[in-house]
């Protein structure tokens, strides 16, 4: 057993050497660059088919549990509380309420957008409360979104639906 | 054999543990050295803290986040050799934005366990290794069918959070501000710190918008760096020092991955995690009982929110503390005097450095200049991560 | 029970066409790549010893792992012998290809490296090789700076 500790400063630590942007553009250190081709496809599974299914259609569609009484949205074929598998499917709305927003200037890269994106988190009538999703609203200016807002779903035409969440263009507001 | 009763379950101790030292290295955006070397560092610094010699380690425990930052599939094996790992017991952990406060409660069931006597833990992260930028990593965290073609960016569900939090507390961002402006100062008196500066709440109003409430100064920047400390048995913590200091509780728990089903405004998986570690310590009211803390701060709002989650304040009422000074480091409840991942910076794991490796040294009273006015005699640390939904918690005391 | 799926024309795969990921990654060298890469520029290898325990590194490193203590850098003639080789006869992207592939135990140190061997008639265990460097300012910095190991 090594004993002898020092008193030392605190906290103990070591320098690292810092490097700048200019440092990796400008190669005045080595370095590997690697571009990956990594391709990948993932299941939607048993709930997110028939939901994708049902998105071209032009629909919404929750999962029920006869136990608890939830209407679960998104779907998916086990209610995680009771942790059962659940008991049939219902078709929800395209109508909801905001819980909560947020207005982006800046894409998945962390580059600055032109147009700033206003994206929400919105409960969907005729799920249990809090089931909500997210996704974009549009034709609103930024400063009249506000939680508690009403909104719509705007669809994409039907032959250009081709099973995503993207089918549905945008939320708006409803009006009255 | 001490036999606990925790939770419903029966929790066996074999023995107490007690950390013993603790090191880091400079946390920058960019650094030169390799995950290996930066690991070396920060062990090497505790090691000496503690009066040990790598002969003397028994298992050793390493927490790192996503491979995709420093794009090495199995990472913990690659940071091995660096990290005293070889021909020895090794483990990595990863919970993504809590594995720095998870490692070292891994390392702890190494020593409770009666498993080992001795255990290092370390955590490294580079994040420099990413691009087009760090963030980049965070868009392969979504779900791939609901949320990824949206293009979101992660800024996203903290905005989204923050805007909740302000709306069902009813508080302004002038007072979340004033978190940043503690912390940022806070960190001045830290050598390892990135982006400490004095601001004032004008600076992060007037600050560039990233997502609405959101905005540049409110964020802590990603960086490289590592952490390490090591933890014993309490025969051998007799040998090496007078003032070991004691883990006296641990928690962790996760909340469910389709975060839009919850309402944000309150953390249950840091309420949850905290119970667990608040009855293992034998706390049964954290407000008063516990000194100093150091909440996971990656937002200056995150800090609020987690200070209500572990029972440090009530729901809502965490940035009146803060406003009236309570939080600072001459006030009644110290919250990161090291000036937090807000101040230090932000490697993810290696976050521990400013987490559970502070609240050691404030806890040892060896914490030189950020050292609290007040007497301390228990700390807790916590670290969240994921898609909102780890909580872990460290509870630590300087009495037995 | 719900009833499931089980045609798989509606079985869902997402996206359709696949997703790629779009990232890239820069890898420094560290100290001692640093060093390594520098000297390889002036046509010398550098190996590492360990201050205490005298083991021998190749590639190069700050620390020995072992004892954790300090290393200092010596040089080397980057000359080896093969300890075991393969034909590889398929590449990445299961395309034809032709490369001998060999381990070669450097002389003077514990390490060793693995490299491709050309303008070999035959490759044997034991078989003397040396190495061959790129022209100075072909160099990029990386493993790739040794072109490749031929026959002594």
């Amino acid at each position: 057993m090594a004993v002898g500790r020092k008193k030392i400063s605190c906290p103990p630590y070591a320098e690292g050497t810092a490097l700048s942007e200019r440092d990796i553009s400008e190669r005045r250190v080595t370095f590997f660059e690697d571009h990956p081709n990594l391709v990948y496809s993932w299941t939607a599974g048993q709930a997110m088919s028939r939901f994708l299914n049902e998105l071209k259609n032009g629909k919404l569609i929750a999962t029920k549990c006869e136990k608890c009484g939830r209407i679960i949205f998104p779907p998916r074929i086990y209610c995680e509380l009771c942790y059962k598998p659940i008991d049939g499917w219902v078709y929800v709305k395209d109508t909801g309420t905001v819980q909560t927003f947020s207005i982006s200037y800046i894409d998945p890269d962390a580059r600055p957008l032109e147009k700033p994106v206003i994206v929400a988190v919105i409960a969907v009538d005729g799920a249990s409360p809090n089931m909500g999703i997210m996704h974009i609203l549009g034709e609103v200016e930024p400063e009249k979104v506000y939680i508690g807002m009403r909104v719509k779903a705007v669809w994409k035409p039907e032959n250009e639906r081709e099973g995503a969440i993207t089918d549905i263009k945008y939320w708006k507001p409803l009006e009255g | 054999m001490e036999v606990e009763i925790v939770k419903g379950l029966k929790f066996h101790k074999k023995q107490d543990v007690a950390i013993v030292g603790a090191g880091m290295t400079t946390f920058k955006r960019r650094l030169l050295e390799t995950g290996k070397e930066l690991s070396y560092f920060a062990v090497k610094q505790a090691l000496e803290e503690a009066g040990l010699d790598i002969k003397d380690i028994e298992m050793v425990v390493m927490g790192s986040a996503p491979d995709a930052f420093d794009g090495t599939a199995l990472k913990g094996e690659y940071l091995l050799d660096g990290a005293g790992g070889s021909d020895r017991p090794y483990l990595r952990v990863f919970v993504g934005g809590g594995t720095g406060v998870f490692a070292p409660i891994a390392g702890y069931w190494h020593v409770a366990s009666g498993l080992a006597d001795v255990c290092l833990v370390v955590c490294e992260e580079k994040m420099s290794c990413c691009h087009p930028h760090p963030q980049s990593a965070f868009k392969y965290i979504w779900d791939p069918i609901l949320d990824r073609p949206l293009k979101p960016n992660l800024i996203w569900i903290f905005a989204l959070e923050m805007r909740r939090y302000m709306h069902v507390n009813n508080i302004r961002h002038e007072d979340i501000a004033l978190v940043s402006v503690k912390n940022k100062a806070n960190a001045l008196d830290h050598p390892c710190a990135q982006v400490a500066e004095k601001i004032t709440v004008e600076d992060v109003l007037n600050s560039e918008p990233m997502a609405l409430p959101v905005r540049r100064l409110d964020v802590s920047p990603p960086s490289d760096g590592a952490a390490a400390l090591i933890m014993v048995a309490p025969h051998i913590a007799r040998q090496l020092t007078d003032e070991p200091v004691w883990v006296t509780g641990v928690g962790w728990a996760l909340d469910t991955t389709h975060w839009t089903n919850r309402d944000l405004y309150f953390p249950r998986y840091v309420a949850e995690a905290a119970k667990m570690a608040y009855r293992m310590a034998h706390i049964t009211d954290p407000r008063k009982q516990i000194d100093v803390a150091e909440p996971y701060d990656p937002f200056d709002y995150k800090e609020l929110h987690h200070m209500e989650g572990l029972g440090l304040a009530k729901k809502g009422e965490a940035p009146i503390l803060t406003r009236e000074g309570v939080t600072a480091r001459d006030g009644d409840l110290p919250v990161c005097p090291s000036g937090g991942l807000l101040g230090v910076g932000n490697p993810i794991s290696a976050g521990m450095g400013v987490k559970a490796c502070e609240i050691y040294w404030q806890l040892a009273y060896r914490a030189g200049k950020r050292q609290v006015a007040k007497e301390v005699t228990t700390g807790v640390c916590q670290a969240w991560g994921d898609l909102m939904q780890v909580g872990t918690v460290m509870v630590m005391s300087n009495k037995r | 029970m719900i009833e499931k799926i089980v045609d798989p024309e509606k079985m869902r795969h997402f996206p359709p066409k696949g997703g790629k990921i779009e990232l890239y990654w820069v890898y420094t060298s560290g100290r001692a790549g640093e060093e390594f890469f520098r000297k390889l520029r002036e046509g010398k290898f550098i190996a590492a010893k360990c201050k205490k325990c005298g083991h021998r590194y190749f590639p190069p490193r700050i620390y020995c792992e072992f004892d954790f203590s300090e290393t200092e850098f010596y040089e080397i003639t980057g000359e080896g012998c093969v300890e075991a080789f393969t034909v590889a006869t398929l590449d990445l992207n299961e395309e034809p290809m032709e490369e001998v592939i060999a381990m070669i135990k450097l002389d003077n140190t514990d390490g060793r490296i693995i490299h491709v061997i050309k303008d070999a008639k035959e490759v044997c265990i034991g078989m003397k090789v040396k190495p061959v460097l790129r022209r100075p300012e072909e160099m990029k910095g990386n493993i790739s700076d040794i072109a490749y190991y031929k026959p002594v």
